[in-house]
């Protein structure tokens, strides 16, 4: 797999310099999306203000991919398992014992996806022996699939159906509907997870990722449980598809059997490898470009726009599998900083 | 008693298919050691031909053989531009391929309109033996796959081509130093493995009918039994093929399809984890 | 009455959506008459219906339906001397698609009224963006299990009362008391088949068993196999596409007609005769609100059946199975509502609605039951003969839906 590394001799003056690569584009390109998704609402219809929202909503669930992808190099198929098992079971709340609360559904969902992820990493990455990355992928694809065609076949959840009309979230006696409200609320949340997800990795944990990514019996030798951190992003990652699955489920107002399933997990794939993995932003871009993209072909070329998608992320994965931040990042950032930043004359600890 | 008999041929025949379908996908993890995700397309692209040629007024029997070759055809050609690009990195390759087949599966969807379409058997109707009856046609899925697992078994052991696909994969870089192009060997097993799963296509159509997301649902059973039986030989995609298209095929007969549904799959992962290797392990035949 | 009341709501409703369309493309199937900006512009109907997918078959016949019934309505005249220009939308057998879609017909294109929705799941995942966030009439025009009493949602296919208690007890007659009831899981089998088995224990029959498979099951060879060796009569089928057409060839391969057993299906129409060769389900009954047999004995039903085949040849066939009878049931009585109304908002129109009738349909004249949002209209029974349907018995007169 051919790697851009772009190492650009930058003159020690010159601020932002790093050692042996360009500037720190990295934290630019944060705060741009940042503004652009904060302004967006104020230029957008009611209509596409709801679209948008769904797409946030998407961002975060890229977030969980990109965690154990980008980071701990686990290629995990199942990600709408945690999603979806949220989503369903905050409708079931929901549905049967009637409650909406933001307070309830937000830390339910939070917790089976945790515990979700838990379970699954546990059996499928703990263990004697390491498990293979194919493995894990078809692992986490067999579970997905299994749980899809169980929601599919269990009328208490709805069967094929789902469960539809699901009452729109409550904070407090204020009912949360479709518009900017919620739009505002889902940039809220994903901002939050975004910065906790973004000290997770630059911490001494996220430093024994790294090196687990790159070199894991190196860093077994180390004496890293690299099992052990394997299964805490794993679990991590699961809660914060869970946190997404709940806000899915109460934003489209309905569950069913796909949200579970193996297409939409390869969906969150393909946006974290268009957007560029081990970034964070990078899942983030990707996502809001596949679905604006996806949007604008659906209106436009409506009877051939899957191909078209379908050829633009072929060649991504094949010229630029690195993914689109690799446009403006060069590989030193995004392979990143860990710790308090050195000064000049030092090297960072990565 | 005649229960049984029944459900023994119902589960051979589908058991037949499956092994049809996965031994093409387990031939390519096996040689190039990539999981082709774009597998259940090519059996979409068998399935499409074979109504094509059906519709443009041939018999169905003629777009059933075209297809294979018209399919292993469309393989040589994506081998050659895109797939071995991939060879280095698995995962790559999972997600490039897969790219490929939602192509595949959105242009055919586009062109048959979304709709599900069905296509006559060439052989229709039923052998009636005593008071049972088995539809002709599973039958003849049956001794078509049989043929064609003898015919490649044969052409593995005894030719000398097949001679040196043993040697690519059994040690790549040993027969690449002993002057077996590998290269072309890859880009002909490719073929080999997308044009078996044209042919799946073309005999399952009948059966099936056809429908854009015909070749999503032999992906995953695809996976895990070649998981199961083991990367790197021949035996082991047809061992894991017939175990998982035994166990699909008759599990239902004795719980609820859901359950038996789901069940296969857990047993399989579970199976897995704890014998990674799969059935037959070790590579060569 | 004419009414150009030109609110400014309607004006920006119009402008954001024009800004919308050039921001966004073509967008969706939007058929707009000439005359579409006269006085208070165009009245906004909402079609969405599944133009591909495994239902796709029905949907493209409901679309048809729609625009040969907009295109009459505005050659004479329009509705309200105001043109309606017709807005389609593709749900794609998808209920996750359908609701994006269905969106754009509610929040981008603010349609008055929205007709579609095949399968009750589609129904279901769609009628609260249309009803309650949408706040806007929908109608739904297919055969289905009952029980849909929401405010605003008017129902123009037949109910399970419609479809069984008349055509069971003729199939007790025509077919044996043994009955099995194969059926794809989801909601509209699970709840016909509790008033189905209602109907034929209480005039002697027996339900053998009662099954539920996942919608895209294609092997039935054990359902097969028990359907035979439990000597059932008649099988009560709801396996819906793509599973039916693989499970009736497989019963056919098995000899269940050769040994005198009796299939129905009471969504089996024109178009899924299609679906098997006509060997492999001859005999089939089938208890709908039209028939195409209709057309020697029934003027008004010649009369639409022409229209419509003059206009769209091809293959997607008006049939009452397909929802393409309830489609122009539910268009004409709208139109109907609209003009005792005379303004095209939600609760005018749906208080006309409410006991809305029409003297002409496909079949025979259809009127609402006030209160009860569902449609009385006639049934008959038929089977397959050939590839084609023999109508073997005709309900009295309007038949009662029974339902809320």
């Amino acid at each position: 797999m051919r790697q851009d590394t772009r190492v650009t001799e930058v003159p020690q003056s010159l601020p932002f310099a790093v050692p042996g690569g360009r500037r720190r584009m990295l934290p630019v390109t944060e705060v741009v999306v940042l503004v652009i998704l904060t302004l967006a609402p104020l230029a957008l219809q009611d209509y596409l203000t709801v679209y948008a929202t769904r797409v946030l909503i998407l961002c975060l669930f890229a977030l969980s991919f990109d965690l154990v992808w980008g980071y701990a190099g686990i290629m995990s198929f199942g990600q709408s398992l945690f999603f979806g098992t949220a989503g369903y079971s905050v409708a079931l709340i929901a549905r049967d014992l009637d409650i909406a609360s933001i307070f309830v559904v937000i830390p339910t969902g939070v917790l089976i996806g945790f515990v979700g992820a838990l379970l699954l990493g546990g059996f499928l990455l703990l263990g004697r022996h390491p498990s293979s990355v194919i493995f894990v992928s078809l692992g986490t694809m067999t579970g997905a699939y299994a749980a899809d065609r169980l929601a599919r076949g269990w009328y208490y959840l709805g069967g094929q159906n789902g469960i539809p009309s699901i009452q729109s979230m409550t904070i407090g006696s204020y009912e949360l509907n479709e518009g900017p409200v919620f739009y505002y609320l889902a940039l809220a949340i994903l901002l939050i997870v975004y910065l906790l997800c973004r000290f997770l990795v630059r911490s001494q944990f996220g430093l024994a990722l790294a090196g687990l990514r790159e070199n894991e019996q190196r860093i077994a030798f180390f004496g890293y449980k690299v099992q052990h951190l394997k299964a805490i992003i794993f679990a991590l990652s699961g809660a914060v598809a869970g946190l997404a699955g709940t806000l899915y489920a109460f934003h489209e107002g309905f569950v069913w059997p796909n949200m579970l399933g193996v297409v939409m997990s390869t969906q969150v794939v393909l946006y974290v490898l268009f957007g560029g993995a081990g970034t964070l932003i990078g899942a983030v871009i990707g996502t809001v470009v596949v679905e604006a993209v996806t949007f604008w072909l659906s209106n436009s070329y409506q009877d051939i726009w899957p191909i078209i998608l379908g050829i633009l992320l072929l060649l991504v994965i094949m010229f630029r599998p690195a993914g689109l931040i690799s446009l403006v990042l060069g590989e030193r950032e995004r392979v990143g900083n860990f710790g308090r930043s050195r000064q000049k004359g030092g090297h960072g600890a990565a | 008693m005649d229960t049984l008999f029944i459900a023994l041929f119902e589960i051979l025949s589908f058991g037949a298919i499956v092994v049809l379908v996965v031994l093409g996908l387990g031939i390519i993890a096996s040689m190039m050691g990539i999981f082709n995700f774009a597998q259940g397309e090519f059996v979409l692209l068998g399935a499409y031909i074979t109504y094509l040629v059906h519709s443009a007024g041939l018999p169905v029997a003629v777009g059933m053989v075209a297809a294979p070759f018209a399919v292993g055809a469309l393989g040589l050609v994506l081998e050659r531009l895109v797939v071995r690009r991939f060879y280095a990195a698995p995962i790559v390759a999972m997600l490039g391929t897969y790219a490929l087949g939602l192509i595949i599966r959105e242009s055919v969807r586009g062109l048959i309109g979304g709709l599900y379409i069905s296509v006559p058997e060439p052989i229709g109707g039923s052998i009636t033996i005593a008071t049972l009856h088995f539809a002709t046609w599973r039958f003849v899925i049956v001794i078509i796959t049989a043929l064609v697992m003898a015919g490649s078994y044969a052409l593995l052991a005894y030719t000398s081509f097949g001679l040196r696909i043993r040697a690519s994969l059994e040690n790549p870089s040993l027969a690449r130093v002993s002057g077996i192009s590998t290269g072309t060997i890859y880009s002909v097993t490719f073929a080999f493995g997308a044009a078996l799963a044209g042919l799946a296509g073309a005999l399952i159509v009948p059966v099936f009918s056809l429908f854009a997301d015909l070749g999503i649902r032999f992906l995953i059973q695809g996976f895990v039994a070649v998981m199961v039986g083991g990367v790197g030989s021949f035996a082991g995609p047809v061992a894991g093929a017939s175990v998982i298209g035994t166990l699909s095929a008759a599990l239902p007969w004795v719980m609820a399809p859901v359950i038996a549904d789901v069940l296969v799959f857990v047993l399989a992962i579970i199976f897995i984890r704890f014998r990674p290797q799969g059935l037959v392990s070790g590579k060569g035949i | 009455m004419f009414n150009s009341n030109l609110s400014r709501r309607r004006f920006l409703g119009n402008f954001a959506f024009t800004s919308a369309a050039i921001a966004t493309g073509a967008g969706s199937w939007v058929i707009r008459p000439e005359w579409a900006n006269a006085g208070a512009g165009p009245i906004k109907l909402g079609i969405a219906t599944d133009l591909t997918g495994p239902i796709g078959y029905a949907g493209n016949a409901d679309a048809n339906v729609a625009r040969m019934v907009v295109k009459e309505i505005n050659n004479a005249g329009g509705l309200l001397g105001r043109p309606i220009e017709l807005l389609i939308e593709d749900t794609a057998s998808n209920e996750s698609v359908a609701v994006g879609n269905v969106r754009k017909l509610i929040q981008r294109d603010k349609v008055d009224m929205v007709l579609g929705g095949i399968t009750s799941s589609m129904r279901n995942a769609i009628k609260d963006v249309i009803v309650a966030r949408g706040k806007t009439l929908y109608i739904y025009p297919q055969l289905y299990e009952g029980k849909e009493c929401t405010p605003y949602l008017f129902c123009t296919g037949p109910t399970p009362a419609q479809q069984c208690d008349e055509f069971i007890p003729w199939l007790i007659k025509n077919g044996g008391k043994r009955f099995a009831l194969p059926s794809a899981n989801y909601v509209w089998p699970h709840t016909l088949n509790v008033y189905a088995r209602k109907v034929i224990e209480s005039n002697g029959g027996e339900v053998i068993f009662e099954e539920y498979y996942p919608l895209d099951q294609i092997d039935f060879s054990s359902t097969v196999s028990r359907i035979i060796s439990n000597k059932v009569d008649v099988v009560f089928n709801t396996v819906i596409p793509p599973g039916v057409g693989p499970f009736f060839k497989q019963l056919y391969e098995a000899g269940f007609l050769k040994n005198g057993g009796r299939l129905s299906c009471v969504y089996y129409d024109e178009n899924t005769l299609n679906i098997n060769q006509a060997n492999e389900i001859e005999g089939l009954a089938s208890c709908l609100d039209y028939f195409k047999a209709l057309t020697p004995e029934d003027p008004a039903s010649a009369k639409i059946q022409a229209a419509y085949e003059k206009q769209f040849p091809g293959k997607f066939l008006f049939a009452a199975g397909s929802a393409a009878t309830g489609t122009y049931r539910g268009l004409k009585l709208w139109e109907a509502a609209v003009k005792e109304a005379g303004k095209v908002d939600r609760d005018s129109v749906a208080a006309a609605l409410d006991h809305a009738k029409i003297a002409e349909g496909p079949g025979g004249p259809a009127e609402m039951v006030p209160g009860k949002h569902h449609c009385k209209m006639k049934m008959y029974t038929a089977v397959a003969k050939g590839g084609n349907y023999d109508i073997v018995a005709r309900s009295a007169g309007l038949v009662d839906p029974k339902e809320c």
